[in-house]
């Protein structure tokens, strides 16, 4: 049942304890890299004083290309990881053996966590390269012992073929791409509860509601456990969902966690909505104090009935960055998506656009209809598109324009979805 | 019993276009069409054929598409027809959700379609009545 019993099943208090050690020693250690030499960092006397630290910001990173961050000799790294670097500098991380082993481990556990176990066969879809996500879950499948296929993404009546001739009962995807993946063995008059042995699915590096999870689960007829991590601090592996399904654990023994009012930077208790803000407790190429994730969250209060005691946050709301402002209204594409998930009818696929009509914002949401259950009638479709509209006004107080569209027709895509396109003038 | 195709289709170029290639790729033949629009998207109703044969050929391909069922009334194709008809379902108190009709001879015999609320009091008035009502299979040969 547990990877690692001793770690994650210790006594709160020992936690506590080692962790302030280990940020002790990580203070020390990222002292030794160009960014933090003159940031004057201290011992701290207990780890309520790391509220004194600076913060570390994704900016800092850029600002600090290529090698600002790196304790190191480069001779030791022997991996780095990269984003796409789309505005400005990427942001890259070096990673020495201890780092790559760290990483799988953690990556082993969240997959131990769930149950996957050395007789399983593990698809892993995500990209390979630069992108963190299929390396990652690499490394961390075949530690574990199972059976891993390293397909990467597209390509779906491959992955179905995959599927069916090596009998593969875990996969790595995005939960956009589950999606279509089923509209996939639809088109080949297959049911993947029937025609497939899969069990569990690990879904993650795309904000996603419970709703569209449990979309997931019941198409699928497997268990979709929320995957978490940030290429930042490794990529993969930071904080998985227990078989509770009920939160994701963050692993303290690797990471300390805060939660900060992301106007303030003022630390908030347990419970309190916030940005999520991670130390590495055991980076070894690049430590980051107090790194400010940029994602939106809470701390769920209580124990978890899995009896682990790492912390558990709520699924991520988005990212500060993803958040729209609309007329001066606050939201998060995530809003739009568990409302209209849960409405009957609705299918499996939605489109987010944002226009400037008459020198006001305008929110379009083009929603695909479910064939499944169309009945036929022009009535029951514009009921539909209103209960949309309705419902969509009640969450985010902004009326939409609802349009429906045909199954399959909106864009899809191979790598993180795209829903969201602001088209208004800048 | 006898029924039509609804089709939730999205009112732009081309769009009936790809319903009418499959039909047309199936050699099906359509006995009737009507539309309804609610603006940027509709409803296409077709009477065709082989409806068993055009609604697997449709689902095939991805159209969202399902069955309603219909009467098809045999009438004259004469002034007043139309009237004498409703005046039995009026009678009776059947509202009708949706009607289109086709002339099958002209001057002769035409045909009506029509969803209503109530099937069994409707089919039962009309064949009282002794009006003609049409199955799939005589779609094919009327």
């Amino acid at each position: 049942m547990y990877w690692e019993k001793h770690v994650e099943i210790m006594e709160v208090g020992a936690l506590r304890e080692m962790q302030l050690k280990s940020v002790n020693e990580i203070i020390a250690k990222a002292g030794e890299a160009p960014f933090y030499r003159d940031k004057r960092l201290k011992h701290l006397k207990s780890l309520q004083e790391i509220a004194e630290m600076p913060f570390t910001k994704k900016q800092d990173l850029r600002d600090c290309f290529p090698y600002g961050f790196l304790r190191k000799d480069l001779t030791e790294a022997v991996r780095l990881h990269s984003s796409s670097g789309t505005t400005g500098n990427p942001t890259v991380v070096f990673h020495t053996k201890t780092d790559i082993e760290n990483w799988t481990n953690q990556v082993a556990r969240c997959m131990y966590m769930i149950g996957v176990r050395q007789e399983d066969v593990f698809q892993n879809t995500m990209g390979y390269g630069l992108f963190t996500g299929g390396l990652g879950f690499h490394y961390g499948a075949e530690k574990l012992g199972a059976l891993t296929i390293p397909i990467g993404p597209g390509n779906s009546r491959r992955q179905i073929w995959f599927m069916q001739n090596f009998g593969t009962t875990v996969v790595h995807i995005l939960p956009s791409y589950a999606l279509r993946l089923y509209s996939i063995f639809e088109e080949m008059n297959l049911d993947p509860k029937k025609d497939t042995k899969l069990k569990r699915f690990i879904i993650g590096s795309e904000p996603h509601s419970e709703e569209l999870r449990q979309q997931i689960e019941s198409l699928f007829g497997i268990k979709a456990f929320n995957s978490y991590g940030l290429s930042e601090v490794c990529g993969p592996g930071v904080g998985f969902e227990c078989s509770a399904q009920n939160g994701i654990h963050l692993w303290e023994d690797y990471y300390y966690v805060e939660i900060i009012n992301p106007e303030t930077g003022e630390p908030l208790p347990d419970g309190e909505e916030g940005e999520l803000v991670l130390t590495t407790l055991q980076r070894d190429a690049m430590p980051l104090i107090r790194y400010r994730t940029g994602d939106l969250t809470r701390v769920i209060p209580g124990k978890c009935q899995c009896e682990r005691v790492h912390k558990r946050i709520e699924r991520i709301k988005g990212r500060a960055d993803d958040m729209l402002i609309i007329n001066g209204v606050n939201l998060f594409p995530i809003q739009i998506e568990e409302t209209i998930m849960g409405i009957p009818g609705v299918g499996k696929n939605y489109l987010i656009e944002v226009k400037t009509e008459n020198f006001m914002d305008k929110l379009y949401i083009k929603v695909e209809v479910d064939k499944e259950i169309f009945e036929g009638t022009l009535s029951a479709l514009t009921y539909l598109q209103k209960r949309i509209t309705e419902e969509l006004k009640a969450e985010i107080t902004v009326t939409p324009v609802v349009q429906l569209a045909e199954p399959d027709t909106l864009p899809v895509w191979e790598g993180k979805a795209k829903r969201v396109q602001d088209l208004r003038n800048p | 019993m006898a029924y039509h195709l609804s089709i939730f289709t999205e009112n732009r170029p081309g769009k009936l276009k790809r319903i009418t290639k499959i039909l047309a790729d199936n050699k099906i033949n359509i006995r009737a069409i009507s539309l309804a629009s609610a603006g940027e998207y509709g409803i296409v109703k077709l009477l065709v054929n082989k409806g068993e044969q055009a609604f697997g050929a449709l689902k095939q391909e991805n159209i969202t598409v399902s069955k309603r069922r219909i009467l098809i009334i045999l009438l004259p194709d004469s002034p007043g027809a139309m009237y004498d008809l409703l005046v039995v379902l009026s009678e009776r108190n059947i509202n009708l959700e949706d009607c289109y009709g086709f002339v099958v001879e002209s001057k002769k015999q035409a045909a009506l379609v029509i969803e209503a609320e109530k099937y069994p009091q409707a089919e039962g008035a009309l064949l009282e009545k002794g009006y003609h009502l049409l199955t799939d299979q005589e779609l094919d040969t009327i």
